[in-house]
C-alpha cells in the first residue's frame, strides 16, 4: 500500500513562507492499497488537493468510490470536505466514516457544516451519493480488501484511531489525543488544566484501559502516524486541549514494536526550522533509548511504499 | 486610517510556496482610526495572525478594545474567531456588527460555530473577552472609534454580503468583498456607498473566463471590479479575495490584465493595489 500526506497541520491552515517545507493544510492522508480505491483519513483542508489529483482518476467521469474516515469533526478534521471536487461529480460514490455521537448522526453533523448561512452548497445538493456509517469503539469491517479496525483516543468530545492491514503491512493514525496520564477528556468543557492532584482511581483505571487498547490497535504496525502536537512544556500549560509529545508517542510506539513512527498534526505557528529541531530531538531520544523504530515527520506529499507493494503498480482502482 | 492586510485569499487557505506573496489566510483586513482605535474587517485565519500581533498591545493585558464588521458569515469569514488569541484574555471587549436578520440570529450563528462538534471552546461564552453583537441595519450609520460606517447588502450567491464604507474627516475606505452582482451591476444604494472613495477594495476573485464559468458562486472578476471603481470615480482600488487555486503568479497576470482594463476604460487615473498579507496602506 501507498501512504501519501495532503495535510499533515494541526489545528487551522497556516499558509506562509515559514511553513513551505511541512506544509500548511491541516489534516489528510490517503491510504491506497495496491490496485483499490482510495481510502482517505480526516477532511482537513489537504484533501481540497487531493480531490483535484482524483479527478484525474475515474472520479473525473463520476465512476470514482472513496472511503473517508473522520477521527472526529473538529474544524481542522472536516474543513476541507465541501472543497472536495468528487463530491460535485454525479456518479461518484463516497462513504464517511465517524464515531456515533449520544446525541447527533453524524450526518446531521456533516449536514450543518454547510447549511445556511456557514456555506453556498448544502450537503443535500452535492451530485455525488455519500453514505454516513457511525462507528463505535472496537469495530472491525472490511473495506475491500482492507480490514479497519478502531480504538477511541483521548480527546475533547472524543476522536477515534484507526489500524488499517493490506497488503501484507499495517499502518495506524492516531490522531488528536492527550497522553493517558493527568486528565480524561469526553464531553464535559474543561477550561483549565488539572491542579495535579491524582486522578481518580475510576478514571484512572479508564485511562489505563484507553492505553492499553491504544498499545493493542499500534501492535507490530509497519506505521505509526501519531498527534504529536506539543513540547513538553507546551503539554504542560495545555493538557486539557487533548494532544501528546513525541515522548508520548514514542513510549506508545515502543511498547506496541512499530517499525516508523510518523510525527503529525504540527502545531499551527512551529516552523519548518522548529520542527526539524523537534524531529532531530525525538530522534535523540529513541535512540538514546535504544528503540529500533526509525522516527520521521509528515509533510505534504511525503509518500511511502508499505508491505508488497513494489511502488510500481499502477494505484489506479479497479 | 491605517490599513492592513491579514488575509486576502478567498474561500479556503491555501498554503504552500506558490502563495507565499500575496498570502494563503482567508479574508482579514484592519483599520486604526485616528483616534487609535481598531476596527477589524471579517474573521477569515488572517486573524490568527493580527491576534498574534496584538498580544503585544492593551490586549495583551486585556484592556484592548475593537470593532469588529462581519460582511457575512460563510466559513472563509469567520473561521479566524477560534483562533484570535485575544478573545481568550478576560477583560478585552469586541464590539460584532454584522450581517444577520437579528442580533441573537447573529450570535446564533458564532454560537454553531463554537459548537463541540465542531470546535473544543463549546459555546463563545467561554471565550474570555465580552462580546456585544448587534444586527446591522443597512442604510442606518452608525460610529465606530470617530469613524463613520455605513452598510449596505451586496447579492453573493444565494446570500447577500455587506459591503462597508468607513468615513473618518475627508477619507473614505469601502470595503466589498464578496460580490456577485445581478446583470444591472451594484444597485443605486450601493453605488451611492462606492461614490468617491479614496480606497474601494473590491472582490476580483476571478478572472473574466473563471467568473463566467462559475457565475453562481456570487464572485466578481477584475472587470467588474474595474467597471466599479470606474463608475465610482474611485481614487483606487484595492484587489482581493483572490481563489484558492490562483498562484502568485496568477495574482501578478490578474493584476496586470486589471491595470490594462482600467487603462483602456478610462480608469487610467486610478491607482491599482493587489491586496497581499502584510501589506499597509495609509489613508
Amino acid at each position: 500500500m501507498k501512504v501519501r500526506f495532503w495535510g499533515v497541520r494541526g489545528s487551522i491552515p497556516v499558509p506562509g513562507p515559514s511553513t513551505n517545507r511541512y506544509g500548511g493544510n491541516t489534516s489528510c492522508v490517503e491510504v491506497r492499497p495496491r490496485g483499490a480505491w482510495p481510502i482517505i483519513i480526516d477532511a482537513g483542508t489537504g484533501i481540497r488537493r487531493l480531490g483535484k489529483a482524483l479527478m484525474d482518476e475515474r472520479f473525473g467521469d463520476g465512476s470514482g468510490t472513496a472511503h473517508i474516515l473522520i477521527s472526529h469533526t473538529h474544524w481542522d478534521h472536516i474543513q476541507g470536505m465541501p472543497f472536495f471536487s468528487p463530491l460535485y461529480r454525479a456518479g461518484n460514490k463516497l462513504h464517511v466514516f465517524a464515531r456515533q455521537r449520544g446525541d447527533t448522526h453524524l450526518q446531521a453533523v456533516f449536514a450543518s457544516q454547510t447549511e445556511d448561512p456557514y456555506f453556498p452548497v448544502p450537503l443535500s445538493a452535492l451530485e455525488a451519493s455519500i453514505e454516513f456509517h457511525e462507528l463505535v469503539e472496537g469495530n472491525r469491517f472490511a473495506i475491500d480488501k482492507t480490514l479497519v479496525t478502531c480504538t477511541r483516543l483521548n480527546h475533547p468530545w472524543i476522536a477515534m484511531a484507526y489500524r488499517l492491514d493490506c497488503d501484507g503491512a499495517a499502518v495506524v493514525y492516531c490522531s488528536d489525543t492527550a497522553p493517558f496520564s493527568d486528565i480524561l477528556l469526553e464531553h464535559e468543557f474543561i477550561s483549565k488544566p488539572p491542579t495535579g492532584e491524582p486522578l481518580p482511581k475510576a478514571i484512572a483505571d479508564k485511562l489505563a484501559a484507553m492505553r492499553a487498547s491504544l498499545v493493542a490497535l499500534c501492535k507490530g504496525a509497519d506505521l505509526l502516524i501519531y498527534d504529536t502536537q506539543f513540547t513538553i512544556d507546551e503539554y504542560k500549560l495545555r493538557p486539557h486541549w487533548g494532544h501528546s509529545t513525541p515522548e508520548d508517542a514514542i513510549a506508545i510506539a515502543r511498547e506496541a514494536g512499530v517499525k516508523t513512527l510518523c510525527l503529525y498534526h504540527h502545531a499551527p505557528m512551529r516552523s519548518d526550522e522548529a520542527q526539524d529541531a523537534i524531529l532531530m530531538a525525538a530522534r535523540w531520544s529513541a535512540k538514546s533509548h535504544g528503540d529500533g523504530f526509525n522516527v520521521i515527520a509528515a509533510h505534504e506529499g511525503l509518500e511511502l511504499v508499505l508491505g508488497d507493494d513494489d511502488g510500481l503498480a499502477p494505484v489506479v482502482a479497479p | 486610517m491605517k490599513i492592513r492586510f491579514w488575509g486576502v485569499r478567498g474561500s479556503i487557505p491555501a498554503p504552500g510556496p506558490d502563495t507565499n506573496r500575496y498570502g494563503g489566510n482567508t479574508s482579514c483586513v484592519s483599520v486604526t482610526t485616528a483616534t487609535g482605535h481598531l476596527i477589524i474587517l471579517d474573521m477569515g485565519t488572517g486573524l490568527m495572525h493580527l491576534g498574534n500581533h496584538l498580544l503585544a498591545s492593551e490586549f495583551g493585558k486585556g484592556r484592548g478594545a475593537a470593532t469588529i464588521l462581519l460582511s457575512h458569515a460563510h466559513w472563509d469569514h469567520i473561521q479566524g474567531l477560534g483562533f484570535f488569541a485575544p478573545v481568550f484574555i478576560p477583560g478585552n471587549k469586541f464590539e460584532l456588527r454584522g450581517h444577520g436578520r437579528s442580533s441573537s440570529m447573529l450570535e446564533g450563528i458564532l454560537e454553531g460555530q463554537m459548537n463541540p462538534n465542531f470546535s473544543p471552546l463549546y459555546t463563545l461564552k467561554n471565550l474570555g473577552a465580552a462580546f456585544d453583537v448587534h444586527a446591522i441595519v443597512p442604510g442606518e450609520p452608525f460610529t465606530a472609534g470617530g469613524v463613520r460606517v455605513t452598510a449596505q447588502p451586496n447579492p453573493h450567491g444565494t446570500t447577500t454580503a455587506l459591503a462597508f464604507r468607513l468615513d473618518e474627516g475627508a477619507a473614505s475606505f469601502v470595503y466589498a468583498s464578496d460580490v456577485g452582482y445581478g446583470p444591472d451591476g451594484p444597485t443605486p444604494a450601493v453605488r451611492a456607498l462606492y461614490r468617491g472613495a479614496d480606497a474601494l477594495l473590491h472582490d476580483t476573485t476571478y478572472t473574466p473566463a473563471d467568473q463566467a464559468r462559475r457565475q453562481s458562486r456570487g464572485f466578481s472578476s477584475y472587470e467588474q471590479a474595474a467597471d466599479a471603481a470606474i463608475a465610482a470615480g474611485a481614487r483606487r482600488l484595492i484587489a482581493f479575495h483572490y481563489d484558492q487555486d490562483y498562484t502568485d503568479a496568477d495574482v501578478d497576470a490578474l493584476t496586470a490584465a486589471c491595470r490594462a482594463y482600467l487603462d483602456a476604460h478610462g480608469g487610467r487615473a486610478i491607482e491599482l493595489i493587489p491586496a497581499a498579507e502584510g501589506l499597509e496602506l495609509a489613508l
